[in-house]
């Protein structure tokens, strides 16, 4: 979702090179002046997405249906673009743009696409100039009513439907690298090797040897470890910000943080962390699938309580959080995870079996 | 032929700022579980997003309606929303910086504050 499909830039940059065309066609045409400024930016927006759809057509000749699709609704976006004097032209730009909308999460709800930038950014774009299409402007009487009753249902109902629908695709079917939410996987090879198994093992057994005497949180207090974020979680991450700034690769002995499981007996140790010192730099993966690095992308952090949420679609966080990535990271779990002993995150029941026990 | 007697810049605002209110109204939403999972502090971020919501939708009906506070306190807001997003993209958080994240944050804002800019041709009382 926060990605550009490399078949989709195309069209991105098709919808930008059409924004100055669009507006020159617009100077051009002397009966600009008789209509108002909300028209004229709805037809820039429609050029824009009808020049988007037509430029995925080049990298969709596979896929003749969604090509031709990609072909009608470009040439109908650029045709109502510069309709708009025509008397039926409100009509017929509204009853486009939602048949676009809805057949494009048609698309996604059955799986034919899946929602990258590009898409978003095409959506907004046809959620504004349905806005603009509708709005009537001061001294217009023609369907006025009508129009108002439009606008406050239809567009606010479909920015939530094309949200959630594209959020919920997203989170439902991630791909190969966000098996995680919020979470991009280091790319490696699909099956590990008798040796990257043999290594996963020795940094799982020098980690847990490593990690033992933290056992008592008090030492781990000593050591420099500190707890971050709500301790009401089930589990906190305690980190230490020596072996942070000291940039320790993956060292057994110096972890940049421990986890801890919040019980009512107190802090119980349930793995280590490893994390790199920056974003986008993925560390020694001596395991291949089994200890691949994982970096959260996309999340919403706020420093009142140290917590997080998710960035919507829109790229917007709730006021107080600020959109962030955290550098890449690798757990190690010393209890029994059935996700496995590197595996992203703890399972739930396995921090409440140990509550309970 | 469509006709219209005035500037219809207000009403561009208004469709504007009603998208970004939809936006911070879905941001305080999707926050909403995380409370529930035991992130307290998000609950008063959830419930001042759905202000700020609440604020920019009704701005939006103020512009439309031509009163001057409204639109001074709406540039006032995209201001503040520019220079956030401005700092986001300076800083190196891994703050997200695609296309949406950049129409939303940054277009928007700036379209609402060329849109609301004095203009001779529209009277805000």
């Amino acid at each position: 979702m926060f990605d550009i499909s490399p078949d989709h830039a195309i069209g991105l940059y098709a919808g930008l090179a059409a924004l100055p065309v669009a507006l020159l066609a617009l100077r051009l045409r002397p009966s600009r002046r008789a209509v108002p400024g909300t028209v004229l930016g709805a037809s820039v927006l429609m050029a824009m997405a009808g020049a988007i759809h037509l430029g995925l057509v080049w990298t969709h000749l596979g896929e003749t249906i969604t090509a031709a699709l990609f072909v009608m609704n470009g040439l109908a976006y650029i045709a109502l673009s510069q309709a708009f004097t025509w008397r039926w032209w409100r009509i017929a730009s509204a009853s486009l743009i939602t048949m676009t909308l809805l057949g494009y999460l048609g698309y996604i709800i059955l799986g034919f696409d899946t929602p990258d930038q590009v898409a978003l950014a095409t959506k907004l774009i046809e959620l504004t100039a349905l806005g603009l299409v509708l709005v009537p402007v001061r001294g217009e009487q023609r369907l006025r009513r009508w129009r108002w009753g439009t606008l406050g249902v239809a567009v606010p109902f479909l920015t939530v439907l094309s949200l959630s629908v594209v959020w919920i695709d997203d989170l439902a079917r991630p791909d190969a690298e966000h098996v995680h939410a919020g979470a991009v996987l280091q790319a490696t090879n699909d099956v590990a090797t008798p040796e990257q198994v043999a290594a996963a093992q020795r940094l799982y057994d020098a980690t847990a040897t490593a990690i033992a005497p933290y056992r008592d949180w008090h030492a781990a207090w000593a050591a420099g470890f500190r707890p971050g974020g709500p301790e009401n979680m089930p589990s906190t991450h305690w980190m230490n910000q020596r072996n942070v700034d000291a940039g320790y690769v993956m060292d057994p002995r110096h972890p940049q943080g421990l986890v801890y499981a919040n019980t009512k007996h107190g802090p119980v140790l349930i793995g280590a962390m490893f994390q790199m010192q920056h974003i986008g730099q993925f560390g020694p993966d001596p395991g291949g699938p089994l200890t691949s690095w994982h970096q959260h992308e996309n999340i919403c952090f706020t420093p009142f309580g140290f917590e997080f949420s998710f960035m919507t679609p829109t790229a917007t966080c709730p006021l107080g959080a600020i959109d962030i990535s955290a550098s890449p990271m690798l757990h190690v779990w010393i209890v029994d995870n059935p996700g496995g002993r590197f595996a992203v995150d703890i399972d739930d029941k396995v921090v409440r079996r140990i509550d309970q026990g | 032929m469509i006709k219209a007697d005035s500037s219809s810049k207000p009403e561009a605002a208004f469709v504007l700022l009603g998208m970004q209110s939809l936006f911070w109204f879905i941001a305080a939403i999707s926050s909403a579980p995380f409370v529930l999972a035991g992130e307290y502090a998000m609950g008063a971020l959830v419930v001042v997003t759905l202000l700020l919501a609440l604020a920019t939708c009704l701005l939006g009906i103020g512009v439309l309606w031509r009163r001057r506070k409204a639109r001074g306190f709406a540039i006032a807001l995209e201001v503040v929303c520019l220079f956030g997003a401005a700092l986001l993209l300076l800083i190196p958080i891994g703050a997200n910086h695609g296309p949406v994240s950049l129409m939303v944050n940054i277009a928007l804002p700036i379209a609402v504050i060329v849109l609301l800019r004095k203009d001779p041709r529209e009277s805000f009382s």
